[in-house]
């Protein structure tokens, strides 16, 4: 037993926390009705799914171990797949410091305590860490398991390139986060860190597209080839792969990993607790912008109910950092499309489908913050306005930026290729009704900051909008391939996927929620 | 709509949420009243105001606001109504200016009324100063005087308040208060729920305890007081629940 107010007792107590933590995220009962701990089906299904992947591990790994396959060769990938990790784990690490730092917990009961702010920091960072490495552990862990009992025990390395990953990122999303506080102010910290958090997350995505939209020879074969055989200046002997050897058990970079992440961990929490204090002093008092005269009042009442409700659902999600990082995110992947679009490739099928499913996709985001987020749904039942208006104004604020987003590049489209522009404009606004029509059918009242967990929440809804994604999206590639490839069996096809969309959006309206 | 007709009138209202909520109440405020709606925990207070202010559907009885029958003209009933629950109804992203233009916007106010009104509520609830802060880091009394502003800016026949003055300082208290009996003296009616009796004590007209959503007694301090032989609106409330819960 740990004695109080020691490092050992604060992990403890944050482990706690984590613990209930994962009840809420099961389900809402977990949050709200008193159960602190994850249910039994939760951790039954949590057990079966471990199982479940270490029998894929076992099964893939007895295919490998037949084969020569050099460890030397296989650092590589595995250096590939831990440095795309290591953006992921950037991207949720800057998110939990961001939560650390404005949403405090139990940070105020602590720091109030007579602790010293370098083991509450020093717990935090660990806290993140752990957090963020406890996934990877999940899913890679069962192939460093299974590698055991195919004679590999090396291969448990994993778990330390994995902790000691996890370990780098959560210092540098906290010393991003301390920097951006410090450069920026607390205030604009908020929103600037999610912002960086949704770009790393999308960082490899970016990379890869940048490079595909830059080079004209789609062939990256012998490029490949020279890594194999170590022609190449990266060849399996570079130090670049030094994760990847970590990972499989080498004693050097694995010792290497241990003390790079036990050296960043000593320094960030050694040198930076006391800032840490600080900016969440300055993030206690974000939320104040500075005070102005009294004759300085400005108000800008409207005329119309419509616009009035408009307006302020465009003014809550534009303030609100946690949903603008969810969007910018989604508008990152858009990115890759309007340039292919700007380059003239604009007749691919693909790109019907892109726009097709993104607009989509940011709908339902920004239908479920508007339609079922609402803060004081109480207020607009008390007030005297009909409710189909109010349905209407909510429903146009939605979809209005995902339209106003692609209207230029298919105004674009339309003019080089009009029949292609059309077909796309015409599945880009199908989809984004009815993507604000389920979420204002079959979504359920929530707050916005559950919206990362709105499809545990709602599974019902969220399996409605992803099927109308898939099958709007899926008619904007038949129906550009229908009309630059002129396929008989597309017909079809299209008139299908057309029907199954409309009756997605016919069980959404048959599922409805009574109103009051 | 005539000067008597009553501000609300409940008729056999009955709510039940397993176990009966409200149970067949029947309740009456003039006009230009302050009545105080008491009991204890549990009583059926905020289901009745719930209802009466059509956040709730009632599985029986009728709620006439002003005259207007509330199920068949809800928009009607609730223009000249207002409600301030006991948990403000705010939006934390939204400054004071940009959440009265938009209750304003909900009531159908013209800019040219709503503007001057919107200018005097922040003056008088010491505002101003607060109105380019963002209400999420506004205190408890703050919010609940923004709240307050926006349930008076359409300038209601009805405010109905549950706890009003829970959480608010002194100061915030006493401002609340004030406007409360500035809202009768111009001719409005204020229906109140509070567990502080000696708020109901000062400012009631009329008071009605209610119990396992019954109305118990009803009356002014003085009848009330005669009925059971007993000296503060305190003894008068502990006697009458009490008595019935025996």
């Amino acid at each position: 037993m740990s004695a109080p107010g020691s490092i050992p007792w604060l992990l403890a107590h944050e482990l706690r926390l984590a613990w209930y933590g994962a009840a809420v995220n099961a389900g809402r009962k977990g949050g709200k009705g008193g159960k602190r701990r994850p249910g039994i089906v939760g951790i039954v299904l949590g057990i079966a799914v471990y199982v479940a992947l270490h029998a894929i591990a076992f099964a893939l790994l007895r295919k490998l171990d037949g084969g020569p396959l050099p460890e030397a060769v296989l650092a590589m990938p595995l250096a590939i797949v831990l440095a795309v990790c290591a953006t992921f784990m950037l991207s949720s690490t800057l998110k939990s410091c961001v939560v650390a730092m404005f949403e405090r917990g139990d940070l105020d009961l602590l720091l109030s305590s007579p602790l010293p702010s370098r083991s509450i920091f020093a717990v935090r960072l660990l806290g993140i860490a752990a957090s963020t490495a406890l996934p990877y552990w999940f899913l890679a862990g069962p192939f460093a398991n299974m590698a055991v009992v195919f004679g590999h025990p090396g291969w448990l390395g994993l778990y330390v390139a994995v902790g000691a990953c996890a370990m780098l990122m959560a210092c540098a999303g906290m010393l991003l986060t301390l920097a951006l506080v410090r450069v920026l102010g607390a205030r604009r910290t908020r929103v600037m860190a999610q912002v960086v958090g949704a770009i790393a997350g999308a960082l490899i995505f970016l990379l890869t597209q940048a490079y595909n939209l830059t080079r004209h020879d789609n062939d990256a074969t012998p490029m490949l080839l020279a890594l194999l055989n170590g022609s190449h200046r990266f060849g399996p002997d570079s130090a670049l792969w030094l994760p990847g050897r970590a990972i499989l058990g080498a004693p050097g970079p694995l010792l290497g990993a241990l003390v790079l992440a036990a050296l960043a961990f000593a320094l960030t929490a050694g040198r930076t607790h006391r800032f840490f204090v600080h900016g969440l002093q300055q993030a206690a008092g974000s939320a104040r912008v500075q005070a102005r005269p009294a004759g300085a009042l400005r108000f800008r009442f409207r005329a119309s109910l419509f616009d009035t409700i408009v307006v302020k659902e465009w003014r809550l999600i534009a303030r609100d950092p946690h949903l603008i990082a969810q969007v910018l995110l989604q508008l990152v992947y858009l990115v890759p499309l309007f340039v292919l679009i700007m380059r003239g490739n604009a007749a691919g099928p693909a790109l019907g489908a892109g726009l097709t499913l993104l607009c989509s996709s940011l709908t339902g985001s920004l239908g479920w913050i508007v339609l079922s987020a609402e803060d004081a749904p109480d207020l607009l039942l008390a007030a005297p306005v009909p409710r189909r208006t109010l349905q209407l104004a909510k429903l146009a604020a939605a979809a209005m930026p995902p339209l106003l987003l692609v209207a230029l590049p298919l105004v674009w489209l339309t003019v080089h290729a009009p029949v292609t522009g059309l077909l796309v404009a015409f599945t880009v606004t199908g989809a984004v009704l009815s993507a604000g029509l389920i979420v204002l059918w079959v979504g359920r009242p929530g707050l916005r900051s559950d919206f990362k967990a709105r499809g545990k929440e709602n599974f019902l809804c969220n399996m409605l909008e992803l099927a109308n994604s898939l099958c709007w999206g899926g008619l904007g590639w038949l129906l550009v391939a229908l009309a630059t490839q002129g396929e008989t069996w597309t017909w079809k096809a299209s008139a299908g996927t057309l029907a199954a969309a409309l009756g997605i959006l016919l069980l959404a309206r048959l599922l409805r929620r009574r109103p009051l | 709509m005539t000067g008597d007709t009553p501000a609300l009138r409940l008729s056999g209202l009955a709510k039940s949420f397993g176990r009966p909520a409200v149970d067949g109440l029947d309740l009456t405020v003039r006009r230009g009243e302050l009545y105080a709606l008491l009991g204890p925990n549990g009583a059926g207070k905020t289901t009745t105001l719930r209802m009466v202010t059509g956040l709730l559907a009632p599985d029986a009885g009728h709620v006439e606001v002003l005259g207007i029958d509330l199920a068949r003209d809800p928009a009607g009933a609730k223009r000249g109504m207002a409600y301030l629950p006991d948990d403000p109804l705010l939006y934390g992203k939204l400054k004071p200016t940009e959440y009265l233009e938009f209750v304003a916007g909900l009531w159908g106010i013209r800019a040219q009324d709503a503007e001057p009104r919107a200018r005097r509520l922040l003056d008088w609830l010491d505002l101003t100063k607060h109105a380019h802060e963002l209400t999420e880091g506004f205190s408890r009394g703050m919010k609940q005087k923004l709240a307050l502003a926006g349930a008076l800016i359409h300038e209601p026949q009805l405010l109905i308040l549950d706890e009003p003055l829970t959480g608010l300082d002194a100061a915030a208290a006493r401002q609340v208060k004030d406007l409360l009996v500035s809202h009768v003296e111009g001719g409005g009616t204020v229906i109140l729920t509070t567990h502080i009796l000696e708020v109901a004590e000062r400012l009631a007209q009329r008071i009605g305890i209610i119990r396992q959503g019954r109305l118990i007694a009803e009356g002014t301090l003085a009848e009330l007081r005669e009925r059971t032989q007993a000296g503060s609106l305190e003894d008068v409330f502990l006697h009458l629940t009490e008595g019935h819960a025996q």
